[in-house]
């Protein structure tokens, strides 16, 4: 008796059919919140140490951020012309210290400025060298 | 009277759907798998066009600079560069190789040099290598 009861009313079965949906919800709600976003811009590694007396400034190619102002081995440039006389230098046939950038910055400096002379020099196959005063420590 | 005898004795068809729930499953686990979240999600930063920028591989370590100069490793607000280089030297410890000691820098384009240069200076002290994040100049035309 007890085994009819149980097919009868389909006892041993659970409820699956509602599955799919649930999870088929799921899906939709993942893909509607999900925000494809594909992240750009470039990569720098950054070489740390100091800067010692000895080092041959002269040799080393220069760019200066000052009060909006950029100037490349003194001599002031449009983020353009920074470009094209970076790429001039065929930083990337270069090896050793010879890759290497300075960068130096003072006064009101903004990042979207800073930026954009970092990509030249990294698009060029420069090594970024970010000059900075730390103040003794 | 035999017409509606043969209707009745066709068989039903019937389309099997308990494998649906199965594959839904895993479907949503790939996705979950191959998902990325943002970790500095929420963060308004506006960074700072340039051209002929790269696609940036996803890292797990994130740094950010808002509009307001508030300072976030991971998505938690920092309270100075100093504490950057703990955070981000504790994050980067397991880190073998080029790939995973990329920081992923995001900085607002009005943020000021004394704000983002000794962040990255952290960054560098402490191991990272600095994505910086860009916006395409195409965009802004």
């Amino acid at each position: 008796m007890l085994r009819r009861e149980r097919r009868q009313y389909g006892l041993d079965d659970i409820p699956v059919a509602s599955f799919s949906d649930i999870a088929f919800l799921l899906i939709i709600f993942f893909i509607l919140t999900t925000t494809l976003v594909a992240t750009r811009g470039f990569l720098t590694d950054f070489p740390a140490g100091q800067r010692s007396e000895k080092q041959d400034e002269k040799k080393a190619t220069t760019v200066t951020l000052r009060d909006g102002k950029v100037l490349l081995n003194n001599s002031p440039v449009d983020i353009p012309t920074l470009r094209k006389e970076l790429r001039a230098l065929n930083l990337r046939d270069r090896t050793g210290d010879d890759k290497v950038v300075m960068l130096e910055s003072a006064g009101r400096v903004e990042y979207r400025e800073y930026f954009q002379v970092m990509a030249a020099v990294t698009q060029a196959g420069g090594t970024l060298c970010i000059v900075r005063e730390t103040g003794g420590d | 009277m035999r017409t509606p005898r043969r209707r009745r004795r066709r068989a039903r068809i019937i389309i099997p759907v308990a494998s649906m729930a199965d594959i839904a499953f895993q479907l949503i686990i790939f996705f979950m798998i191959c998902s990325n979240f943002a970790r500095d999600a929420g963060i308004s930063v506006q960074p700072p066009p340039a051209p002929n920028l790269e696609r940036l591989r996803e890292s797990r370590t994130a740094v950010a600079i808002d509009a307001q100069g508030r300072i976030y490793v991971q998505g938690r607000r920092m309270p100075d560069a100093r504490s950057v280089e703990t955070e981000v030297a504790e994050l980067l410890r397991r880190a073998q190789t080029p790939d995973a000691r990329t920081v992923l820098f995001r900085c607002d384009r009005a943020a000021e040099r004394d704000l983002f240069e000794p962040v990255m200076d952290a960054i560098t002290r402490a191991g990272g290598i600095i994505a910086a994040v860009g916006e395409p100049e195409e965009k802004q035309r």
